[in-house]
């Protein structure tokens, strides 16, 4: 047997869902109406008896409903409407294992092996009508034998309704055919047909309407008549893919963690797997044991999450991924804990394409990375990393770049239009200089500790931004010059910061 | 008695390869973008390595790497951190296509140099990039002229079974036989045009290629535009 239970006037019951108890019920006598819609032209969405019974439609403005007088108005708010979803679908949770989520403020449930646990089916409808009171929710019940006939008794009659097997087209006969999912047009030729309810509905014979409304007029007929039959969705809890490991005694070596991790891992790897989920973000905490300091400190912690480009379930690939960081890196304390999270996607369900350049193998190429990260280093002094793809910023300023992730999936294609230009090599940082001019021009430039002469120069090209803040400030002034060297002529890129009042050489033609 | 093709099948069925010769791949190749470099060579060869060198590199490397950025995915290992990004993407280099690895940049064990070969290497057992491009021009001669004759061996012979064009930029050229084809670059003056540095000229000398031994000794000369000019 499936119970279906509703919350009418849904919107209603949740919007009062956090009002006080006492105050709560007090409006729930009263005639309440939830709006909804363009904040100019709010129209109602949902309200309850009381104020049916003075005069209160659905679609009414709030206007319209203001001039009644007396009608308690809210606003619809998802929040509040998924928060009474939750808690309806806890209730229905306390009496049956397998409980589908219908729609909002509908939930089935099957009560299947529950007789012995909760009675007859009666009682368990009175059971499960006391306690979704105790949580502020006014539900009709309806149980029968199929899913569909219990949610259109529970939809068509107030309170509790117990339709005995066989009996469902019968019970079912008053019900309006308005409240099937059928289309509007559909509707509208019952309607000039003269079926105004269930019982007429399923009175037609299948055949011949079969042959005017299609397959859809048949399956809505089986519904009216109680035929129908389908299996239950249950909402099935998210599986959290949280693996921990306490240590007896706190370690202090990679080998014993990396061992424990890669147990972790497996387990992690095995979930995803069964639930058929990749990953593509792995958090690691490691939990330090510090001794007790002067401040009270009593305990570290590491963290440390991945991004990464595609989602996995390659266990050897995360394990090298982790354990390259943790070599990294040395801990002030043993660890006496460790705890590693993976967050579910779907598998990265892709097909090679026939005109891409051949690319590096994403999850290899995550390990590389990761390994020359190793070698190079994450981020530099000004914390743009060391390893990645190169990003001209959108700025005026001149060499300001960021250094993003490098991904082997990237999906642009531009046409080749190569234009040979002449590049600079960047001193990082800038060398400082001194600079001697004749007249207005540069005479002597200082580099490497030695005054070179200017053969040549072009400038000075002024650029300068952010004027309006102090801190972010610039102002430079260019020049290029060719300097006489040792090796014979060198062609430089040589500039004053006005803010600092000093000359560097930015680079080298080259 | 037993012919000699009988004994040679019965060593080969014990050791396939006894008899197989060593056959070098088909060399490809990808163009730098600059006609004069790509007519003299056919391009920067795969499955070798190249070494480009002398003054003016720095512009050919760009104009390479954004040749082979539409091509192909593209690695940077840059031991000093000298590259510069607008300029790659002024030649119309696709820069998400590029890897850039900023060695010495932060206090590791190992020194720039050392990075830089330990990351290639990395890169090539990586396998997938179509140019790896390693710049070691600010690295003092000194030092890269002490890097053993093996590293240099082993790189070649480790490209040479791959879809990669291997390419060392340096001052000077190092290594030798190893290398697929070397270029050594010199700078002619440059031309101000009033107040403004408009280009620059270059002649290129191919000292050394595996593919057209007549071209060795030629030296044509080509200019480059400053990106304002």
């Amino acid at each position: 047997m499936f119970a279906c239970l509703l919350v009418p006037d849904f919107p209603v019951q949740a919007a009062l869902l956090l009002e006080a108890k006492d105050e709560a019920e007090l409006l729930r006598r009263s005639p309440i109406a939830v709006l909804d819609g363009p904040s100019n032209l709010p129209r109602v969405i949902a309200l309850n008896d009381a104020a049916r019974n003075v005069g209160i439609e659905v679609g009414m403005t709030k206007l319209q409903v203001e001039t009644c007088g007396g009608v308690y108005l809210r606003k619809r708010s998802v929040d509040h409407e998924d928060a009474a979803q939750a808690a309806l679908l806890e209730c229905a949770s306390a009496f049956s294992p397998r409980v589908e989520s219908t729609c909002p403020g509908t939930a089935i449930l099957d009560l299947t092996g529950t007789e012995k646990l909760f009675g007859s089916p009666e009682i368990t409808a009175c059971k499960i009508t006391v306690s979704a009171r105790q949580i502020g929710l006014h539900l009709r019940i309806a149980i029968a034998a199929n899913p569909d006939t219990a949610m259109y008794a529970a939809r068509g009659f107030a309170g509790i309704a117990i339709i005995p097997v066989g009996d469902e087209a019968k019970i079912l006969a008053p019900l309006p055919v308005d409240i099937l999912p059928a289309t509007p047009e559909l509707l509208e030729v019952l309607e000039s047909w003269g079926i105004h309810t269930f019982k007429s509905f399923a009175a037609l014979p299948s055949i011949a309407l079969t042959e005017r409304l299609g397959q859809q007029g048949l399956a809505l007929q089986k519904l009216a008549q109680g035929r129908t039959s389908r299996p239950l969705k249950p909402i099935e809890p998210t599986p959290d893919f949280i693996g921990n490991h306490e240590f007896e005694d706190p370690i202090e070596t990679l080998e014993f963690l990396t061992f424990d991790l890669n147990r972790v891992l497996k387990e992690i790897c095995d979930q995803l797997v069964a639930q058929s989920l990749a990953t593509n973000e792995l958090r690691l905490t490691l939990d330090l044991e510090v001794r007790q300091t002067r401040d009270g400190k009593d305990g570290e912690q590491y963290k440390h999450h991945w991004k990464l480009p595609v989602p996995t379930q390659d266990r050897n690939m995360l394990f090298t991924l982790l354990r390259l960081d943790l070599e990294r890196n040395t801990f002030s304390a043993p660890i006496k804990k460790l705890t590693i999270e993976a967050v579910p996607v779907k598998p990265r369900m892709a097909q090679g394409n026939l005109f891409a350049p051949p690319s590096p193998e994403a999850e290899k190429l995550e390990i590389t990375l990761a390994r020359i990260r190793g070698v190079v280093g994450s981020l530099d002094a000004e914390g743009i990393s060391c390893v990645g793809s190169p990003q001209i910023l959108d700025t005026h300023k001149s060499r300001t770049f960021a250094v993003q992730s490098f991904s082997s999936s990237v999906e642009t294609y531009s046409p080749p239009a190569v234009i040979p230009t002449l590049a600079l090599r960047i001193f990082r940082p800038a060398l400082e200089t001194s600079v001697e001019f004749t007249g207005k021009a540069p005479h002597f430039v200082r580099l490497w500790k030695k005054h070179r002469r200017v053969l040549a120069a072009s400038g000075p090209w002024c650029s300068s931004g952010n004027w309006w803040n102090e801190t972010a400030a610039w102002a430079r002034e260019e020049w290029d010059v060719a300097l006489k060297t040792f090796e014979g002529v060198g062609y430089y890129r040589i500039y004053l910061d006005r803010v600092r009042r000093q000359w560097f050489v930015e680079g080298v033609f080259d | 008695m037993m012919s000699a093709l009988s004994l040679r099948a019965q060593i080969e069925t014990r050791f396939p390869s006894a008899f197989a010769t060593y056959r070098r791949p088909e060399l490809r190749a990808i163009l730098t973008g600059i006609s004069q470099i790509d007519h003299l060579t056919g391009g920067v060869p795969m499955h070798a390595l190249t070494e480009i060198c002398g003054t003016g590199k720095t512009s050919v490397l760009v104009s390479l790497l954004a040749r082979a950025s539409h091509e192909h995915y593209c690695a940077l290992v840059d031991a000093k951190d000298a590259f510069d990004p607008a300029a790659a993407e002024a030649a119309g280099a696709d820069l998400s296509r590029l890897l850039w690895v900023r060695c010495g940049k932060t206090k590791q064990k190992l020194r720039p140099l050392e990075q830089t070969f330990q990351v290639t290497d990395m890169l090539l057992q990586s396998s997938g990039f179509g140019l790896i491009v390693v710049d070691l021009s600010d690295i003092p001669e000194k030092i890269v002229h002490k890097v053993p004759p093996s590293s240099w061996f082993r790189f070649s012979r480790v490209v040479e079974n791959q879809p990669t064009a291997l390419v060392f930029v340096a001052q000077h050229a190092h290594a030798t036989s190893c290398a697929g084809m070397v270029l050594k670059l010199a700078a002619g003056p440059a031309t101000f045009s009033g107040k403004l540095l408009t280009n620059f000229n270059f002649n290129v000398d191919v000292l050394r290629t595996r593919e057209k031994k007549g071209v060795q000794s030629a030296t044509p000369d080509f200019s480059i535009k400053a990106q304002w000019a």
